[in-house]
């Protein structure tokens, strides 16, 4: 597996410049090797500046990492209302569908989690204001963490994609795996024995394509097309009406007119992958609706990740119908 | 004698040119003024109809209006998209320093121009209407003084400078 670029470089050069600028200095003045691990810049109004990684944390003081709170540079609401302007591109207006869902994309693929004050009206959220703190979650493709499981999910005697369900706990890799079966699906491999295949993907929350004004900041492949900031279960009719997608590909799937839109899916032939949060089959059966899809047998595989051993680790792929194991890392382990 | 008919044909029309000059600022207050409120239009209609970001709907109104106006939607535009971590309002102020010279307006519509500057971006979409809104109709407001301002100075101006000239030359004779 290779990471696209320098995670440390990604971050100077593709997050600074949406930073106030003096938290733009810190960030830039950091180490390198600190940069590249780096997973989250977190900014929280009269809060330390803190950085996070897989399972680490650090606080930021004028000058780089410190080790107290005390040290640390506080987040003034001046730098986070100059930071919300930069990542909306001065147009707040512009980004009302964006903040409802609580976070913004910006070029790179990158999201923003925004928190503060959600104005409700009629019972659904009208829009946020007073924002407190903003998340920066570096975007980060890992292109090959599909290769391993792509064979399992194939077809070989008809180079048709099986229905496949990928589960994970959060942060377990699940969205990472989804866009590099997109873009090895899409750009064909020779595993497929063939050349590409059509890939739809409905991006409810702007994850997997990481798209910027409508256009994918990460590759997802030469055939694939994105329904971006799409509800899903609408995503997918419009999918297979307007573009004969021979995959269709959807994270964290649910609620029950999402099953129902995948059932249409299913039912005109298209292959189905997608995502649900969870850690073990039966965690999953408990759940009302991708229970009864699991009942029904609507997938062909399933593939299990895991933290065990850092985000994405391969855990299991079962098949679907019987429920035998085509891969554990258990008895490789083993 | 020769000489003397053209010096005084010289300083009448150097007078002249004067009062005129002094008429035409008058005008393009007006004009300034009347371009604003379409440039202030064409960015609502932006920002209704298309979403547009701020930087790219002041690039697309630049390319509209004459300058000096286009010239500071485009200086404030291009401040934006520099990445300096400037805010909107910083590069709206940093354009209209750029370009005050060229606008020549009398201080209350600078204040004016000057407020737009806390506007540009803020709220959402309702909000940033009603705020251009209001500030359409401050602006509306500054056009029909401008107007009868030029419509009283207008001819005063060129009769004053043909008038002064002559007089000059009657003294100088």
């Amino acid at each position: 597996m290779k990471r696209v670029h320098n995670p440390g470089n990604i971050i100077k050069k593709q997050i600074c410049q949406f930073l106030a600028p003096r938290v733009r200095s810190i960030i830039e003045s950091l180490p390198q090797d600190l940069l590249s691990k780096t997973e989250e810049i977190r900014l929280r109004h009269s809060r330390p500046l803190i950085i996070y990684w897989a399972g680490g944390e650090s606080y930021l003081g004028k000058r780089g990492p410190v080790a107290s709170v005390k040290e640390a540079y506080m987040v003034s609401g001046e730098d986070l209302e100059r930071t919300l302007e930069l990542i909306s591109s001065y147009s707040l207006y512009a980004c009302e569908e964006e903040m409802r869902g609580g976070y913004l994309t910006i070029p790179g693929g990158h999201r923003v989690g925004l928190g503060g004050r959600f104005v409700v009206e009629s019972g659904s959220i009208k829009t946020l204001r007073n924002v407190s703190s903003l998340n920066f979650r570096v975007a980060r493709q890992i292109k090959g963490a599909g290769e391993k499981v792509l064979p399992f999910l194939i077809d070989r005697h008809v180079g048709r994609i099986y229905h496949t369900l990928v589960i994970s706990p959060p942060l377990g890799g699940k969205t990472t795996l989804l866009r590099d079966l997109a873009r090895l699906i899409s750009n064909g491999v020779g595993i497929l024995g063939q050349g590409g295949q059509k890939v739809g993907i409905v991006d409810e929350r702007s994850e997997i394509a990481g798209c910027y004004q409508g256009v994918p900041q990460l590759d997802v492949g030469i055939r694939t097309d994105v329904l971006d900031a799409c509800p899903k279960a609408e995503g997918i009719m419009i999918m297979l009406r307007s573009l004969s997608p021979q995959v269709i590909i959807t994270d964290e799937i649910g609620r029950e007119e999402d099953i129902r839109a995948l059932e249409d899916a299913v039912h005109v032939g298209v292959s189905v992958i997608a995502s649900a949060h969870g850690s073990t089959l039966e965690e999953i059966c408990r759940r009302p609706v991708l229970g009864l899809m699991l009942e029904n047998n609507y997938f062909e595989r399933l593939v299990f990740l895991s933290n065990s051993r850092g985000p994405g680790t391969l855990e299991m792929i079962v098949e679907g119908e019987r429920g035998l194991p085509l891969y554990s890392a258990r008895s490789i382990r083993e | 004698m020769y000489l003397k008919m053209s010096g005084a044909a010289l300083i009448i029309l150097a007078a002249y040119l004067f009062g005129l000059n002094l008429s035409l600022m008058y005008y393009n207050r007006v004009r300034l003024l009347e371009e604003l409120l379409m440039a202030l239009e064409m960015f609502l209609t932006e920002v209704n109809y298309g979403l547009t970001p701020l930087p790219q709907a002041f690039l697309s109104i630049a390319k509209k209006i004459n300058r000096p106006v286009g010239s500071l939607f485009f200086d404030a535009a291009r401040l934006m998209q520099q990445n300096r971590g400037l805010s909107a309002c910083e590069c709206w102020r940093a354009a209209l320093r750029k370009n005050t010279r060229e606008l020549d307006m009398p201080q209350k519509n600078m204040d004016l121009l000057d407020r737009l500057g806390s506007i540009w971006g803020r709220g959402d979409k309702s909000g940033q209407q009603r705020q251009i809104v209001l500030i359409q109709e401050l602006l509306r407001q500054a056009l029909g003084e401008a107007q009868v301002e030029h419509q009283k100075n207008n001819k005063i101006c060129k009769y004053l400078g043909l008038l002064g000239g002559m007089t000059l030359v009657i003294f100088l004779l």
